[in-house]
């Protein structure tokens, strides 16, 4: 793979993890007061801040009201410093407005929607800096914001990616992995009942090999979770602190 | 502290039966109970001694109007046919922001709907209580006055004054004792201890 090593001989990939190992994750929730759910997240170098509002009356075309349940409307956009080569669109471009789509999908199956009809949720998620697993950091950012505004999810969504090099599965595919042009799958479940929600997969992989880049990929949304879980329950405990009522 | 206590979405609560029912911030999958939101489990025992189980965030609660709820709502514009209105609490819960809303002229009142004059039933700037008839359209909810304890509530008269309910359909204002003609709610004693506070 001209001149980068992917994996070493040794199982190490070029920043030094192992294959199973996830990039170092960070998160706040709550860290905008105008918006009712916010969220911070650092997977590795890849950045990402999500907002929600909502749910409120239909905006923008009356016609998208949907009569038995709420519309989730995403905004997926990239700072234009966010990557090596400073982007011309922060949004509306073809990558975008497919992330976009990605975003709404997942969470138009993880909100419970049809306990807010003709109402509408806006999920905007601004990545501040790409490092790969874009759509990963969006998700899990997205999801604290849910969390955070206090919207009915059936469960946390987590996502992660898996490539394939050497014979080996990849865990969280930093940029790169990414583009070093191989196989990069893409998924995001429910951890709790282990149900996917989003699956991608960019070029070919073998059939014999699917199943344990998926495993990978599914180990991998298990240790988000208990990030974001972990995250979720520290933020709990001190605002419930903070009011003054116990947690109990 | 006390941790293992906050429920985060996802998270089983209990096993759904006769005794057991799914509350606020849950919902049922399979035959059990789990948590939608990140919060503090809540048990209620109601009199039939059947447990409700709710989980309590301390953000807002979000709600949206819903059919034969009771909602308050400010008069924003009077037609001879309608009234629009936007509805600024459902029950006793606040809304964020308000959802538009309309009461037709047929909806105003239960007798004489054909006599109805809307503009002798409400005014720009009244809060009137009234029930969700509909959904409507996609553009507002319908709403209906047409019961003894719906219609106006607050008012203001021409003089500025806060108007004084005299009759179903007469209201006057205590500075100059004119009379003015509304649509007006018999409100009831457990209602207005809540407008108080």
């Amino acid at each position: 793979m001209a001149g980068v090593e992917l994996l070493s001989d040794q199982g190490f990939r070029i920043d030094g993890r192992r294959p199973h190992e996830l990039r170092k994750i960070e998160c706040r929730l709550g860290v905008f007061r105008q918006a009712d759910g916010s969220a911070y997240i650092e997977q590795g170098n890849t950045k990402v801040l999500a907002a929600v509002y909502g749910p409120h009356e239909v905006r923008g075309g009356r016609g998208k009201a949907l009569h038995d349940k709420v519309v989730v409307n995403c905004q997926y956009s990239m700072a234009t410093f966010s990557t090596g080569e400073r982007k011309r669109r922060p949004r509306g471009d073809r990558k975008s407005q497919e992330m976009t789509m990605h975003l709404q999908q997942t969470f138009d199956a993880t909100i419970l929607t049809t306990l807010y009809p003709r109402s509408q949720i806006d999920i905007f998620v601004e990545v501040l800096q790409a490092d790969g697993g874009n759509y990963c950091a969006s998700v899990n950012a997205a999801t604290l914001a849910l969390i955070d505004a206090g919207i009915p999810l059936k469960d946390y969504v987590c996502a992660s990616s898996a490539g394939f090099v050497r014979d080996t599965a990849l865990v969280d595919m930093n940029h790169l992995e990414e583009s070093s042009g191989g196989t990069e799958l893409i998924i995001a479940t429910l951890p709790k009942s282990q149900q996917i929600v989003f699956l991608e997969m960019n070029s070919r992989l073998h059939e014999d090999n699917l199943s344990a880049v998926m495993d990978r990929a599914v180990a991998g949304c298990t240790d988000v979770y208990n990030v974001l879980d972990t995250a979720v329950r520290d933020h709990v405990g001190e605002t419930a602190a903070a009011i003054g009522g116990d947690a109990a | 502290m006390a941790a293992p206590m906050v429920k985060v979405p996802g998270q089983r609560l209990a096993r759904k039966d006769e005794t057991t029912k799914p509350g606020t911030g849950t919902y049922e999958q399979n035959g059990f109970i789990y948590s939608s939101l990140a919060g503090c489990v809540q048990k209620e025992t109601s009199s039939d001694g059947s447990v409700q189980i709710s989980v309590i965030t301390d953000v807002q609660q979000t709600v949206v109007p819903s059919v034969e709820a009771i909602v308050t709502a400010r008069i924003t514009n009077v037609t001879p046919r309608f009234c629009k209105c936007s509805i600024l609490t459902v029950g006793k819960i606040p809304l964020k922001e308000p959802f538009r809303g309309m009461i037709r002229k047929e909806d105003v009142r239960a007798t004489e709907k054909d006599k109805v004059e809307t503009y002798k039933c409400f005014r720009p700037g009244d809060i009137v209580v009234a029930r969700v008839l509909s959904l409507g359209d996609s553009q507002s909810y319908l709403l209906t006055t047409a019961e003894n304890e719906l219609g106006v509530v607050i008012a203001t008269s021409e003089a500025g004054a806060s108007l004084v309910p005299i009759s179903w359909c007469k209201m006057q204002c205590p500075r100059t004792l004119a009379e003015e003609f509304r649509k007006v709610a018999r409100v009831q004693q457990e209602f207005l201890q809540y407008t108080d506070t």
